[in-house]
């Protein structure tokens, strides 16, 4: 299997960057954004899907933390 | 009374010689500091503002001027040239250092996209920039490679700097080989090498840049994706790891920061 081209690699980013723009109007429902979502999956190779779903997630949550900052998780309670 | 009268003579004769030759005074100068102040007086009565002493003033503080500006001069050219000579040996220090870091002391062996065997010693005496990265990546690469050879052509439009050669190594010998590398070379800086070889020959030219590497389990298309480091390295002329670039340097960043190193190098 070869690697995709710059031609190649720049439709699979657009389609990517369609799909996500759509995700984020209407608060990461899929519903809406099945065409766009159809459209990503034809334009990239199955393994940058894959990548590119796992890569928003942790841009969002990136954002996330920069946004509202770490709260460390309470640890277990201490019985004294 | 005879006496008083020669002391009165002598300051009236030389305030003649002193208005007669105006350019006598320095040495008169001396001589007036032995005389009585209210001799002294009646002399710059008896020739009026604006004559020699008032001249000598001048020249006087032209020469204190003089000997301040120069005395400054060569203190600032001395405290310049001691300023330079400790950063000069800061640089040796740096280049002695960097022999001993361990990062970038292999010579690698690979072949480059078009089949020929390259060496590390083959880019000795130029300036290399060197990427590590894989065909299949989805973005980071593309994008790193894209900074890469924006990087080099800006530094290219400059004339008086010397070329650096753009290089790319695969860590993924396994899908990239010599005709894949040169596909993927093709979309970046037109003097961007690709270097591709055995697994064993990549393994061991990403050891030496401490680059790690680890492919991601495969999909039923046999798609993987490689998990690497993603730093641009700057490598001098004499070999040496000087310099490393992660993802947060822009392009401007990277080429003012090879300038800077390119105007310290010191040729070993």
């Amino acid at each position: 299997m070869t690697a995709p081209n710059s031609a190649e690699r720049k439709a699979c980013w657009g389609a990517r960057d369609d799909l996500w723009r759509c995700l984020d109007d209407h608060h990461d429902q899929t519903g809406p954004c099945e065409s766009f979502q159809k459209l990503f999956e034809s334009s990239c190779p199955a393994q940058w899907v894959q990548y590119f779903s796992k890569r928003r997630d942790f841009l969002k949550y990136k954002d996330k933390m920069k946004a509202e900052g770490f709260t460390p998780a309470e640890g277990p309670k201490q019985t004294s | 009374m005879l006496g008083l009268a020669s002391v009165m003579a002598t300051p009236l004769m030389r305030c003649a010689v002193r208005a007669a030759a105006p350019r006598a005074h320095l040495h008169l100068k001396l001589l007036r500091h032995a005389r009585p102040a209210h001799l002294a007086a009646s002399c710059f009565l008896s020739t009026g503002p604006g004559d020699g002493t008032q001249h000598t003033a001048r020249i006087r503080l032209r020469t204190r001027l003089l000997v301040t500006l120069g005395l400054g001069a060569g203190l600032a050219a001395a405290g310049g040239y001691v300023y330079w000579e400790k950063r000069q040996t800061l640089r040796r220090q740096r280049v002695e250092q960097l022999k001993r870091v361990a990062v970038g002391q292999g010579d690698f062996s690979l072949t480059d996209h078009t089949g020929r065997r390259r060496r590390k010693e083959d880019f000795l005496g130029g300036w290399v920039l060197l990427y590590f990265g894989f065909t299949h990546c989805p973005d980071i690469c593309p994008e790193e490679l894209e900074k890469l050879s924006a990087a080099v052509a800006s530094l290219d439009r400059d004339p008086a700097l010397p070329r650096v050669q753009p290089l790319f190594i695969t860590v993924d010998p396994e899908r990239d080989d010599v005709a894949a590398v040169g596909r993927y070379v093709k979309d970046f800086h037109p003097r961007l090498i690709g270097l591709t070889g055995t697994d064993e020959e990549v393994r061991r030219a990403g050891r030496d840049y401490r680059v790690y590497a680890s492919a991601g389990p495969k999909d039923e298309d046999g798609d993987y994706i490689v998990d690497h480091t993603i730093l641009i390295y700057l490598v001098n002329p004499d070999g040496l790891f000087l310099d490393y670039y992660n993802r947060m340097k822009s392009e401007e960043q990277i080429c003012q920061s090879v300038r800077n190193h390119m105007k310290e190098h010191v040729t070993l």
